[in-house]
């Protein structure tokens, strides 16, 4: 998908710019607002990875003159700060997602596949890896064609490995992912060790292959090769 | 007063004693003259009170005189009157002696000393009233500019947003203490403020480096042919981050409440979120074989932010769960006034008074950032919450006493 990268950091920009190129997505990078309002006026994005605190102009001005030019295409918005406020005005004026500084690769990953996917209807609701099917709209997940019953959260840990295939997927955001900021101060993630296991368990007793794997005492790696 | 009382009294005393003893002497002067030149008992009429006895003797006597007091035995009032005295002996011309006694009843005179003080005492003391009655009122106007800003300055608060108003007074000494005070606090005002500022700032700041140093170790783990060794730095690396990250949001968290920023208030259930947090630890509390018990005897409303009320609960039960042991246990109590959270643990290794304050951890756990306990403190100070902990068998409890918001509807009922 093609992305545009609206942050004033040149740093930060391009390891986004990096980590969604090996994702294999087209990105553009945008250092200011008029920067910004230029490439969307020309081009047409898929998702637009904005900071709202832009030298010269605030992020959610973007929005709303995208919205009345109506420009398509989903919008994550990053921020430093993590404010409520912020926030509910970005959802307001047309915002697709929220994201606080300093995020996970996998998460932003995980967002972007999101909102791609809910801004695209046409059979986009369906992510096939292998032998594997997930539904995203029913949340229902097929191995070689047999219905696999997992849980809430197994759905969601099998969800955010797809998005993130072939990446190592730190414990912490795994965590971070399914149980948002609610066990920010938490120090062990072990217990994400459980979940990973019954995943895997469920999907081998279903002669699908275990693509889960183990990444010394960092996270795990959703890969078929 | 009293020194004074008692010198008048004295005083007082001495001149009437000084009165009667010269009439007594004044008397037995004129019978002296009297015997002197008649050689007789003369002819006296006693004054009242008075009593005149003249003794002629055959023989000379020594020269003789002395005044004293004396009680006298009255058989018709079956008492003792008092009585002053003068004696007198001397000789005539013919060498022959005589001796005046003459008493004089000192009662009534006493009765005269004791109405004048009684008079010098209601004088004196209505004197010493109306002086302290004055004093305490020009005490009171000339005070009142004093008091007024003693009264302001102390509720003083350098985390409210109103300077130190200390009103104008007539008094040049009390306008130059108020104009002190004023800059005094003006400058303490914009120090913290300053401080303050600064800490939200760097905070901020802090977060977009820190959002570059993980993109980069997240790119950099990525990274093919990597080796064990390598992964593990980049491991540490990231913890190390992770942890300025959760430091930096508390400190963020800690200064927003500070500011009000969380000023929505709704009226929550704290048993709701008691129950949803520890689903939230479901899976650590398996992992560390801990059991839960859960007793609510009330839905525990009270009027808060939503988020904040989230925030303290999610940090007691991480408390509780954290420092637990394994196959230990968490038990949380729910009433209309408290809700409480016992978990058991190791003992504490410091001084439970530390407990609330920034960055005191316990040294067993140095993952720990150590600011989930003063951010809980923060927000139930914040509400007029009161936050107290107990330990007892290394059995830690934290209860929170809180007041509930009062349905009006149903208090009508």
């Amino acid at each position: 998908m093609k992305v545009l990268i609206v942050e004033d950091d040149r740093s930060l920009s391009r390891s986004i710019n990096d980590y969604l190129k090996m994702e294999g997505h087209i990105c553009e990078v945008a250092l200011t607002f008029n920067g910004a309002l230029e490439k969307t006026s020309v081009n047409k994005y898929d998702c637009i990875i904005l900071d709202i605190g832009l030298p010269d102009g605030n992020g959610l001005d973007l929005i709303r003159k995208m919205k009345s030019n109506r420009l398509t295409g989903g919008i994550l918005v990053l921020s430093a700060k993590s404010s409520l406020d912020d926030k509910l005005n970005g959802f307001k004026i047309g915002a697709d997602d929220y994201l606080t500084k300093p995020f996970h690769f996998a998460e932003l990953s995980a967002r972007i596949n999101s909102i791609y996917r809910r801004n695209n209807f046409l059979g986009m609701n369906e992510i096939t890896f292998n032998e594997i099917k997930i539904n995203t709209e029913d949340n229902q997940v097929y191995v070689k064609d047999r219905l696999l019953t997992l849980t809430k959260k197994e759905f969601d840990l099998l969800l955010f490995f797809v998005a993130n295939r072939n990446r190592i997927v730190t414990k912490e955001s795994i965590v971070e992912h399914l149980w948002g900021d609610n066990v920010i101060l938490t120090d062990s993630f072990d217990f994400v060790y459980t979940h990973v296991k019954n995943l895997r368990k469920k999907i081998v007793a279903a002669e699908g292959r275990n693509y889960i794997k183990c990444i010394y005492g960092f996270g795990y790696q959703f890969t078929d090769n | 007063m009293i020194a004074g009382g008692a010198f008048l009294y004295l005083s007082i005393k001495k001149v009437i004693y000084k009165q009667i003893d010269n009439s007594l002497i004044t008397e037995k002067t004129i019978i002296e003259d009297q015997i002197k030149q008649t050689d007789t008992i003369p002819d006296f009429e006693a004054a009242f009170g008075h009593q005149i006895e003249v003794k002629l003797l055959n023989y000379s006597v020594r020269n003789f005189q002395s005044i004293k007091d004396t009680n006298i035995y009255d058989q018709k009032t079956d008492s003792f009157i008092p009585f002053r005295y003068i004696y007198y002996s001397g000789n005539t011309h013919q060498k022959k002696g005589f001796i005046i006694t003459i008493l004089q009843l000192t009662s009534e005179k006493n009765e005269l000393l004791q109405d004048v003080s009684l008079y010098m005492f209601f004088l004196f003391f209505s004197l010493l009233l109306i002086s302290i009655l004055i004093n305490y009122l020009i005490a009171r106007k000339l005070w009142r500019p004093f008091y007024n800003s003693v009264k302001i300055a102390g509720r003083f608060d350098i985390q409210s947003d109103k300077p130190l108003e200390l009103p104008e007074t007539d008094i040049i000494e009390f306008n130059q203490l108020n104009e002190v005070f004023d800059n005094m606090t003006r400058k303490m005002r914009n120090d913290y403020l300053n401080l303050k500022e600064f800490s939200e700032n760097a905070s901020h700041e802090i977060q977009t480096p820190l959002a570059i140093i993980r993109s980069k170790t997240e790119l950099l783990m990525q990274q093919k042919k990597l080796n064990k060794e390598s992964l593990s730095l980049i491991k540490s690396i990231n913890e190390a981050v992770s942890r300025l990250f959760k430091l930096n949001q508390g400190l963020l968290l800690i200064s927003k409440i500070e500011n009000q920023v969380f000023h929505e208030i709704k009226l929550v259930s704290l048993k709701k979120i008691t129950v949803q947090g520890l689903e939230n630890y479901k899976e650590i509390m398996q992992l560390k074989n801990i059991k839960v018990e859960i007793d609510a005897s009330d839905e525990a409303l009270v009027e808060m932010n939503e988020v904040l009320a989230d925030v303290l609960i999610s940090n007691l039960l991480s408390n509780a769960v954290r420092f637990n042991i394994d196959g230990g246990f968490i038990r949380c109590n729910i009433d209309n006034k408290y809700l409480t959270i016992a978990n058991s643990g190791l003992p504490l290794s410091f001084n439970p008074e530390d407990l609330f304050r920034r960055f005191h951890k316990n040294s067993t756990n140095p993952q720990s950032v150590g600011l989930g306990l003063s951010i809980v403190k923060k927000i139930a100070d914040s509400y007029g919450m009161l936050i107290t902990y107990t330990c007892h068998d290394a059995t830690h409890e934290l209860k929170l006493q809180y007041r509930l918001k009062v349905n009006k509807e149903q208090s009508f009922r």
